[in-house]
């Protein structure tokens, strides 16, 4: 039985051996230990008090460089610079987890000197800094921030962010003002509506009358607004919306309940007007910010874009910004670092995985004068290279720009709820109209109006109360309501929809356009067959030695499957050789000072040292000889994702067909694709080809669905009517993505599908529950069986019904 | 009886709208915004950080000064 106890400072629990003990404190790790000191130091415990017995992360680690935060390209793109020379930037803070992380953060910037703002918002954590650049430079706060154990980075905020918040805000403010009213003149009606049923004072009943107009003006005026402005653009445009229907039937009823107030002889309206309003806003604030909030997550996912780039200048290393490089200059990538700029290699041999651009999943050897993409990760050693062009022009730019192209002529798919709202509008209108000729002409004498009243008024009142019963509350909730739920049950999954729309896209597609490397398949080599010729441990044990002492991905593959399968001893190997783009050779002696020569790599390597090697395999393999004799073959593939090939089934059992696309060769696809059960794939095509693809049915008619990963994809996603990017995804393909899979699993894929239709399914049934009721309604409105008091009751009932009906998507089904 | 309901109905009204003014004036400063941080917010009240929240008002006032005291130093 293990004690576990609390880290002092993140307090996550653990197994008390391995925690790092100072006296009567407990630390998971260094950094928490060292948090923890520097808080004491500087007198910030009451942080632990207001962290209470929540658990935060341990600290991150962090490459210390901070300088490049104060490179005249960072201060470009990124910071502001205000009135009195303060200087502003946008930063994520990564690593907050609660509000005492968010104090913490503000705390320590707002104790430096030079900080004049330092605001940090829990939702998003996106923090706004002002500082004063002569006391302190932004190095030394990002530095700050780091030193308590969180992570910043910077984001492009574009401009539109602070007009959407304002934009929210305002939203916000008229709705909660038209709540306001609404609470407060329900309580005058029920002193008015009582008073229907046991009798009441002509003056009494006046107050509250007047009390009601002083309510319900500023919400006309004030949250109205919103419908007045909707109405009339359209009408400029020759489109009836709902905006129209409910600012005529609000001002409508407004001006006949002044009318009463100031002698005529009836109800007053003014409680409808308040919560035609009331409902029909608050639909709407949903739609807003439901947009909002995707947008906000995946700025959060963006990882760093380089900025810089190392180039050897007159011997010498130096740092530039990307838009300072110069077509000729010598560039310098280090293992594992992408390529900013087209080039040519300078190195006599390199490896590139080529994998994000081409979908080509096996690395690329290049020799020295080959050409070098932008976007491609150099794998194996340090290497030069000339910049053919600078970053303006190089591919990755260019893709950018062509994606840039597609996204602005994407057209949208007819939503049915606006379908819907403008037959609605218009025949609701013309009913109307109709009832009030009927009424005024032919003297109906029907339900509850007003005796007294003269016929013109009558025929007014049930004309407005028409369109008042009308009401679109439910039908303005319909969408935003279900949306809302279906979204929110989205994102518990692991699904990101940046805008509800998309739900209805999704659930009307009939075809989904897949990309192979990366979506599809896991996009690394993995050994799918193992062919051992001498299967004897010593031989196994120098296999492992030399796979040992190389970095190369397909070397890690084997050695991992070796692991697996047997128990390995370490072997001293001597004389060890990496030739590039063929394998390792090397040397081992064993206590007899017998020799045997090792030789590890592809069919080149064997050509080379003489060995014959002839069997026709498609694979990519990897073959181990010692002194000259094959001892194994080792055949690598890349790997189907799992779930794969039941997302393919469900796809074909809905009735939507499915593609694949890849840039890879004809034997892998062929391979890959076969093993999911797809029947219809393209191979070899690059990104352009992609994108024509997905044009091409489009014009056919289809709705596309597009999932992919990488750069290549890209154009191809922004092409398609709705598109999916893979949570590991390059950051080109998520911005131009609709949908984002977080956590890359098929299973979440189809989630999003079955969700999505289901959602859609909830949104037609309250959509058909507000034109039922409606089609009850009307006809009662229309032979004056409704008075404000019915209006009222059927409203918030049509509007309840609704919203307990959305509630239902989330029952497990 | 209407007399009284006419005062209760005064009083009522300024009231409210009083209590909706100062809502308005809390959005509009962007109080709202940010829902989960105002609500966790409100538990961190003692002494320390009330102070902090005037010393940082007043930091970012003189901070806006400068400028002008040096134009007048001249």
């Amino acid at each position: 039985m293990s004690e576990t106890i609390k880290c002092n400072h993140c307090h996550g629990t653990f197994n008390k051996k391995i925690m790092i003990e100072e006296n009567a404190l407990y630390f998971c790790c260094k950094g928490c230990q060292g948090v923890y000191h520097l808080l004491q130091d500087d007198g910030l415990e009451s942080f632990y008090d207001k962290l209470g017995n929540k658990s935060i992360e341990p600290p991150l680690l962090t490459d210390f460089d901070s300088s490049k935060f104060d490179l005249e390209s960072f201060e470009k793109r990124f910071v502001q610079t205000l009135d009195n020379d303060f200087k502003k930037v946008d930063l994520i803070i990564e690593g907050i987890h609660c509000a005492a992380c968010v104090w913490l953060n503000e705390k320590v910037l707002y104790d430096m000197p030079g900080i004049i703002e330092a605001n940090i918002n829990f939702t998003n954590n996106k923090a706004k800094i002002v500082w004063d650049d002569s006391c302190v430079k932004l190095s030394s706060i990002i530095d700050k921030i780091r030193s308590i154990g969180y992570n910043a980075y910077a984001y492009d905020a574009k401009v539109a962010d602070d007009k959407a918040i304002k934009a929210r805000r305002d939203y916000f403010i008229r709705m909660m003002v038209a709540v306001f009213a609404s609470m407060n003149i329900m309580m005058l009606s029920v002193a008015k509506y009582t008073g229907f049923f046991t009798g009441i004072d002509e003056e009494t009943k006046h107050l509250i009358h007047i009390g009601e107009f002083i309510l319900t003006t500023p919400v006309l005026f004030y949250s109205g607004w919103v419908f007045f402005k909707g109405a009339y653009y359209g009408m400029k445009n020759k489109i009836v919306n709902m905006d129209l229907l409910v600012s005529s039937g609000a001002t409508a009823s407004y001006i006949y309940s002044l009318y009463i107030l100031f002698g005529g002889k009836g109800e007053s309206y003014f409680d409808s007007v308040t919560m035609i309003i009331t409902f029909v806003l608050v639909g709407k604030y949903l739609e807003v910010i439901g947009k909002k909030n995707a947008v906000d997550t995946l700025d959060k996912i963006k990882s760093q874009l380089p900025l810089e780039a190392v180039i050897i200048e007159n011997n010498q290393k130096k740092v530039v910004a990307l838009d300072e490089l110069n077509v000729g200059d010598v560039i310098e990538l280090r293992p594992g670092e992408k390529a900013c700029v087209d080039g040519e290699l300078l190195e006599e041999k390199a490896t590139f995985d080529e994998s994000s651009m081409s979908g080509e999943s096996l690395y690329i050897y290049k020799n020295k004068g080959d050409k070098v993409f932008s976007g491609t990760i150099n794998i194996d050693s340090l290497m030069h290279y000339k910049a053919t062009s600078n970053f303006a022009n190089s591919t990755l730019n260019s893709i950018v720009t062509m994606i840039e192209d597609s996204l602005s002529s994407k057209p949208n798919i007819e939503y049915t709820a606006n379908n819907i709202s403008r037959q609605f509008s218009t025949t609701i209108l013309l009913l109307s109209f109709f009832t009030f000729i009927a009424w005024y002409f032919f003297e109906f004498k029907m339900g509850f109006v007003a005796q007294n009243a003269s016929n013109f008024e009558q025929a007014f009142i049930v004309a407005v109360s028409v369109i008042v019963i009308a009401c679109p509350c439910a039908l303005a909730l319909a969408t935003p309501i279900a949306s809302l739920v279906g979204i929110s049950l989205l994102a518990s999954k692991g699904l990101l929809f940046k805008e509800a729309k998309f739900i209805e896209t999704i659930a009307k597609a009939n075809k989904v356009v897949v990309d192979k490397t990366g979506t599809l398949t896991k996009g690394e080599l993995k050994v799918v067959k193992a062919e051992f010729f001498d299967e004897n441990s010593h031989k196994i044990n120098l296999l492992h030695a030399l796979l040992d002492s190389s970095t190369h991905p397909i070397s890690l593959s084997v050695k991992h499957y070796i692991k697996e399968h047997y128990i390995v001893e370490h072997k001293q190997l001597l004389e060890v050789k990496n030739i590039q783009a063929k394998g390792v050779v090397a040397t081992y002696k064993n206590e007899e000072s017998k020799e045997y020569r090792l030789l590890g790599g592809n069919k080149e390597l064997l050509k080379e040292f003489n060995i014959e090697f002839d069997l026709p395999i498609s694979n990519t393999i990897y073959l181990f000889a010692v002194n000259e004799k094959v001892v194994a073959i080792f055949e690598l593939e890349d790997e189907i994702k799992e779930d794969a090939k039941e997302f393919v089934q469900y796809i074909k059992q809905q009735g939507m067909e499915i593609i694949m696309l890849t840039g890879d060769n004809e034997s892998v696809a062929r391979k890959i694709s076969q093993q999911v059960g797809i029947t219809e794939f393209l191979y070899g095509i690059n990104p352009i080809e992609k994108a024509n693809y997905i044009k091409m049915l489009k014009e056919k008619g289809d709705i596309v669905v597009m999932v992919g990963d990488g750069v290549n994809d890209a154009v191809a996603l922004s092409s398609s009517d709705v598109a999916i990017a893979m949570g590991n995804a390059a950051d080109i393909t998520i911005s131009v993505s609709d949908i984002v899979l977080l956590n890359n699993k098929l299973k979440s894929l189809k989630e999003a599908f079955v969700i999505s239709k289901r959602t859609y399914k909830f949104i037609k049934q309250n959509l058909a529950i507000s034109l039922i009721y409606n089609i009850i309604t009307v006809p009662l409105a229309m032979m004056g069986f409704v008075i404000p008091l019915v209006a009222a009751l059927s409203m918030s009932l049509s509007s309840l019904i609704v919203v307990a009906n959305s509630m239902r998507i989330k029952n497990e089904k | 009886m209407n007399d009284v309901l006419t005062m209760m109905l005064i009083v009522g009204l300024i009231l409210s709208f009083t209590i909706l003014g100062l809502f308005i004036w809390g959005a509009k400063s962007g109080q709202f915004d940010d829902t989960k941080k105002m609500m966790d917010g409100l538990l961190f009240d003692s002494q320390d950080d009330l102070n902090d929240a005037i010393n940082r008002e007043r930091k970012a006032k003189e901070a806006m000064k400068p400028k002008t005291k040096s134009l007048e130093k001249e």
